[in-house]
């Protein structure tokens, strides 16, 4: 033991270990570059915008306005009227699209486990994955338009539907959203639960059936237990994906006529390319998104926890 | 590929132990009712792709009813009058006077019928039907292929996604060497930094990311004014954004790389190779399992990047989903037209899928075990 630690004293001190430092950073540092420079930099340098009245991004004059910007959510009426109503459809939508990754992805997984793997099925299921998020928000359209919608018009004409969906309302936005995100990640959470699945040991199975349980019971106590790690990162995915969920929405329309799709991705979006507030729609992100940071983060930690422990 | 693999022969192998227990049956049960629902979801999955090309072949008139098929071209109604054709048909009047031979200079009312304007430039309406005949169902595809660019577009997607693609493999391999193990502080706090993307949503960072770009890239000569420059700078950005690294590709290559034996590596530093030597002729061989998932989950996303090439990209260096966008404001009436647009950008995905299938299932489960 004191001989490892003297070694690592010595080696500590080597030449051999400095340039191996030195040439480790030079591998590091291309991406690292980058990085820092398109992701942290940004982050950081925003922080005095926040505090400044700044309209858009080549704002000839810009004013020192201190915490107006932060209080704003509190106070400014106009604010208000956007960022709650955006607050309120995105947490019904991260809600709804949450229940769609066990929906598909959880009940599809533990389907494919049961038939044993079969390429084919995986093929057609990962596809949706293929489409753009654009290419989604046009196929809710192409679906579920209330008056032209071939799923509207083929489940009237199955007598499923008694009246047609119409994707420009309220309920139908946030119904048909959901869906068809699910739909397009079916595949992916799939692939997250599967891989769970698959790293379970045989013994502890067989040993359930063995003794005799139900697949209810197996699901609960065999399965679930030994793939906590793909639950944790399905979450941490969807409510990443979930928040920053925008190509679908501006494909049915969220920035010009279709106010039931402006989620809050949309409102900083506006704010900072449309209607020249800037700054203002950057405070709202920070405010909406560092409580999410601090999950993201603890999410991860527990993630790592669990890895560790298992 | 081997942990899949084994998966499924370990499975088989439960199967042919249990059948003998008195279970057989429920289980048998189990497997049937979901080799029955998958068939159904999968069915259920492809519909919506089968009803977007149908679409893409549906006129708007005659949108409102269902059609399972594409829709048999109709004749045109010789009485028509040509304002109405430019609502039905989507007609643009330029080209058809081109296709027709009227000289631009020409001017048709909107209430001519096509019948007045058959006699008056004496076109034979054969003729004028035949061009209808073909625009009814493929007006979206003629709008799409030949009114706007999306050919040029689609290169422009594929030479970002080809770049964007082998520049993060190769800078995320460069990334995983220099963390592998996270023996040290420094490696760690890196490491750290990388983890911090999976936590800073996308929308956070654009607006800055925005500012920076446009306050950099207005120091290069040239970028004022259309051209080269201004076209290499915007598409260089994209993929400068696509390749910087995220906690994902860090994770999977520097945990991969950590698990290769340092014997190896000592023993080619012993034969006298390079640290960038054993890289490239010793470490990326072994790393076909951790590069196929990286290329996996990043090849779509980058192809169907939309934000970053919306936001950065002037509208005549465009690529494929801007282009959408785009194409669906200029026709907002003609939806054939965006239909066509969007199996159009979907066909070159689809047909790399299927042909590269195979590594799409082995890398994202090996991806998902790892992310």
């Amino acid at each position: 033991m004191r001989k490892d630690l003297m070694k690592n004293r010595n080696h500590h001190k080597s030449k051999q270990y400095k340039r191996r430092i030195l040439t480790d950073w030079l591998f590091i540092s291309p991406q690292l570059i980058l990085f820092v420079a398109l992701t942290i930099v940004p982050f950081i340098i925003s922080i005095p915008i926040l505090f400044t009245d700044m309209a858009r991004y080549d704002d000839p004059q810009v004013n020192w306005i201190g915490f107006k910007n932060f209080t704003a959510l509190f106070k400014d009426a106009s604010v208000q009227n956007d960022y709650l109503p955006a607050l309120k459809r995105t947490l019904v939508f991260v809600f709804l699209n949450y229940t769609t990754v066990y929906i598909f992805g959880l009940s599809l997984a533990l389907l494919m486990y049961e038939v044993g793997f079969r390429g084919g099925f995986f093929t057609i299921i990962y596809l949706p994955l293929m489409i753009s998020g654009l290419g989604i928000g046009y196929t809710a359209v192409m679906l579920f338009s209330r008056t032209s919608g071939t799923a509207n018009l083929l489940l009237l004409k199955l007598g499923i539907l008694k009246k047609p969906i119409d994707i420009y309302s309220p309920g139908g936005t946030m119904f048909i959203l959901p869906l068809l995100v699910g739909w397009r990640y079916a595949g992916y959470n799939m692939a997250i639960f599967l891989s769970g699945l698959l790293g379970i040991p045989q013994e502890t199975i067989e040993a359930s059936i063995v003794d005799g349980t139900t697949y209810w019971s197996r699901l609960w106590k065999v399965y679930f237990p030994q793939m906590l790690p793909s639950f944790l990162i399905a979450t941490t995915m969807c409510l990443i994906g979930s928040f920053s969920v925008f190509d679908e929405l501006v494909a049915m329309g969220a920035l010009y006529y279709n106010p039931e799709a402006k989620l809050l991705s949309v409102l900083f979006f506006m704010y900072g390319f449309q209607v020249e507030r800037l700054a203002q729609g950057m405070t709202l992100a920070v405010e909406t998104f560092l409580p999410l940071v601090f999950i993201g983060i603890a999410l991860q930690r527990l993630q790592r926890k669990l890895a560790y422990t298992q | 590929m081997t942990k899949e693999k084994n998966g499924t022969k370990k499975t088989r192998v439960s199967w042919t132990t249990v059948r003998f227990t008195a279970t057989k049956k429920k289980r048998r049960f189990i497997v049937i009712f979901a080799f029955v629902v998958m068939s159904i979801y999968s069915i259920v999955t492809l519909f919506p792709i089968y009803a977007l090309i149908i679409r893409s072949f549906v006129p708007t008139k005659e949108a409102t009813t269902l059609h399972l098929w594409i829709p048999e071209a109709q004749e045109v109604d010789m009485n028509q009058q040509v304002g109405n054709l430019a609502v039905f048909y989507d007609l643009d009047l330029r080209d058809f006077k081109k296709a027709m031979g009227i000289p631009q200079t020409e001017f048709i009312m909107a209430r001519t019928t096509l019948k007045e304007i058959s006699q008056k430039y004496k076109i034979p309406e054969e003729k004028i039907k035949d061009y209808f005949k073909n625009f009814y169902i493929l007006n979206g595809w003629i709008t799409l292929l030949f009114k706007t660019d999306f050919f040029k577009a689609l290169l422009r997607t594929f030479l970002v996604t080809a770049i964007s693609c082998i520049g993060i493999t190769v800078l995320s391999i460069f990334t995983g060497y220099g963390l592998a193990g996270l023996r040290r502080r420094d490696q760690m706090f890196v490491y750290n930094i990388y983890l911090l993307q999976m936590v800073i949503p996308a929308m956070l960072i654009l607006l800055p990311q925005y500012q920076l770009v446009q306050w950099v890239a207005r120091l290069i000569p040239g970028y004022g004014n259309p051209g080269l420059t201004r076209a290499t700078t915007q598409l260089l950005t994209i993929i400068l954004i696509n390749i910087k690294g995220t906690a994902l590709s860090t994770m999977i290559f520097t945990s991969f790389i950590s698990s290769i034996p340092k014997d190896l590596e000592d023993a080619a530093f012993i034969d006298g190779t390079t640290r960038f030597q054993y890289v490239w002729r010793v470490l990326f061989p072994l790393l076909k399992v951790p590069i196929v998932s990286i290329l996996v989950i990043q090849f779509p996303l980058i192809y169907n990047q939309f934000l970053e090439p919306y936001v950065y990209l002037d509208e005549r260096y465009t690529t494929v989903l801007p282009l959408m966008q785009t194409v669906a404001g200029q026709f907002s009436t003609n939806f054939q037209v965006i239909y066509a647009c969007v199996v159009g950008s979907l066909i070159p995905i689809v047909i790399i899928y299927l042909i590269f299938r195979r590594f799409f299932v082995e890398g994202v489960l090996a991806g998902a075990i790892k992310g």
